[in-house]
């Protein structure tokens, strides 16, 4: 298998100002044109692992680890603007809120044409650049793209807004596209044609996608492989279609289990005792164990296992639980 | 199915704006016809915006409407006057969404919960409130020792238990529940859609359970009605309506269900 275009080696996030590790230990690999999911309940550190990761948060430090994309390795001295450097143009970002990320006071057209301008040099006011950006708007299923080209964000709906935030990240011809909760804001209807939408689009173009949520069951559905987020910690690297089907790792199988999917009865649904743990867990004993069935005394003393991304999966269980094949 | 119902609108219609100027008058509900029998779980399904938390509050009376008929046991529900005379305060219920907004920040849980008994029960002593309070704490799953905290010192898991078991405390025969998972994390919901089974079970209460969730209703509710822009498309079993819809929205909104 080729190299993977983004390599992340015992990620560890820290707040600038206690220094408290919120993240540790975080592993994994994104291959080009592969969809990538990161699932995990509130607080369990997703977004603050990749809004760090790619240098968008300004309260928090990478401590420990590296980050390789492109065959690339990011330098230590100066992250955060060198991780920043990559977005908008070989990394496009689509954050959670579709109400707050466009410039309420531009054009439509001029947000996209900009981004044009930033990532290829196109000059923003030639013919060409408007046409591919109404070719992007068309490309993200945006009826009458010319009309919305001279529109406000205002004039659209949230799934329409949305559409025009990944149109941008599109016009940027990324390799990888993130997208935080990108639909979490929006209704069922309208997300599920937005996340299939992205995807589809993005497969298309052999683009490579992580997409965070704190739906299981969504990701489940939509992306090739999963890691697993709790406390921090990185738990779980799996396919998706192994979820619910194999042995998982023990959180993932209780997350799984306590979402009324489909095809599930009342039967089916266990839920997992106790409260979530919040991030900052660290990597001495299993931030679930407290919770977990299958915990044994040595679950909440051990180190955890780090993933050395040999291979495309990956347990933190103490107990092997979820070892791949 | 037995006819026995506690809760009929009949033709009812919301409208916000001015009310003198028709074309200025955007409707929220237009022509709303439910029925809810005794001992029935029913569910109202739609997204956000179709009306759903508008007929909650209608059927809680926390809202006016501007036609038709609301019937509680038969009795119209018209003036506040008329509906204390059958005690309807008591006898309906509400557990919101969002558990951080719903409690007194400044009243202990125990104060909270008592509250309504004291209210509606004025001849129970303090000590059989209090056992009362402890029972119900415990029924929610809760510790009965907590009375004395604060909401702030709770998960939101746990505030939600708080909210239910001070909707039970008056021991109302109607519980609506509008969207009472929404604002919980994954595992929790699940925790808590366990106690409305156990609810549901043990207490025989009606409930009436708002939500945009399609897999939460089919699993509790007996029948659904789906509401689209204000109007209820389509009513029936809720294993019929979700497995096979007849009303193309519906359809839609199930087809987009992770």
């Amino acid at each position: 298998m080729a190299a993977p275009l983004l390599t992340l080696h015992n990620i560890t996030v820290a707040l600038r100002e206690t220094g408290r590790r919120m993240v540790t230990g975080v592993g994994f690999t994104v291959h080009a044109g592969e969809v990538f999911g990161l699932v995990g309940e509130s607080g369990s550190g997703k977004t603050l692992l990749t809004r760090t990761v790619f240098g968008l948060q300004d309260d928090t430090h990478l401590v420990d680890g590296t980050v390789t994309f492109n065959d690339k390795t990011l330098p230590r001295e100066g992250y955060a603007s060198a991780a920043r450097k990559l977005l908008g143009g070989q990394i496009g970002f689509v954050p959670q809120d579709p109400f707050s990320s466009l410039n309420p006071t531009m054009r439509v057209g001029t947000q996209i044409t900009e981004a044009l301008y930033l990532a290829k040099g196109m000059p923003m006011n030639a013919p060409a650049t408007r046409q591919a950006a109404i070719q992007v708007l068309a490309e993200v299923g945006i009826p009458e793209p010319e009309l919305a080209f001279r529109q406000f964000p205002d004039q659209f709906s949230g799934g329409m807004r949305q559409r025009i935030v990944f149109a941008i990240a599109l016009a940027q011809d990324p390799k990888l596209l993130i997208a935080d909760e990108p639909t979490t804001a929006l209704d069922a209807i309208t997300q599920r044609r937005v996340i299939e939408l992205m995807l589809d689009r993005c497969r298309n173009r052999g683009m490579a996608v992580i997409l965070i949520s704190h739906n299981l069951e969504l990701l489940r559905q939509s992306v090739d492989r999963l890691a697993v987020l709790y406390g921090g910690q990185l738990h779980n690297v799996a396919p998706a279609s192994s979820i619910g089907h194999e042995t998982s790792h023990p959180y993932t199988e209780a997350l799984f289990d306590c979402i009324p999917g489909k095809d599930k009865t009342l039967a089916d649904i266990r839920a997992i005792r106790g409260e979530p743990v919040g991030a900052g867990f660290g990597l001495k004993g299993c931030a679930f164990a407290a919770r977990c069935r299958y915990a044994e005394e040595r679950c909440r003393t051990a180190d955890l296992p780090l993933n050395d991304n040999s291979s495309t999966g990956f347990t933190a269980c103490v107990l092997g639980r979820g070892a791949p094949a | 199915m037995s006819s026995n119902p506690l809760v009929q609108l009949q033709g009812v219609a919301k409208s916000f704006g001015r009310r003198l100027l028709v074309q200025n008058r955007s409707f929220a509900l237009k022509d709303i016809n439910l029925t809810v029998n005794r001992g029935e779980v029913v569910g109202i399904l739609g997204e956000s915006g179709s009306g759903k938390s508008t007929v909650a509050n209608i059927i809680t009376r926390l809202t006016s409407y501007d036609e038709g008929r609301y019937l509680y046991d038969g009795h119209d529900v018209a003036g506040y006057l008329k509906s204390e005379s059958f005690g309807f305060k008591s006898r309906v219920q509400i557990v919101f969404q969002d558990p951080y907004g719903s409690l007194n920040p400044r009243a202990t849980v125990a104060a909270s919960i008592a509250e309504g008994i004291r209210l509606h029960q004025p001849q129970m002593s303090k000590a059989e409130r209090d056992q009362r309070v402890a029972q119900l704490l415990e029924e929610v799953g809760l510790p009965a020792d907590c009375g004395s905290r604060y909401p702030h010192e709770f998960s939101g898991g746990q505030r939600q238990r708080i909210a239910i078991a001070r909707a039970l405390a008056v021991g109302p025969e109607l519980l609506v529940c509008d969207e009472p998972l929404s604002s919980l994390d994954v595992s929790i919901q699940a925790q808590v859609l366990e106690l409305f089974v156990k609810l549901i079970r043990e207490r025989h209460l009606t409930i009436i359970f708002i939500s945009h969730d399609v897999n939460v209703v089919r699993l509790i509710c007996d029948r659904v009605y789906v509401m689209h822009e204000g109007r209820i498309v389509e009513e029936g079993k809720a294993t019929d309506v979700l497995s096979h819809p007849q009303n193309a929205y519906t359809a839609r909104l199930l087809a987009a269900v992770y």
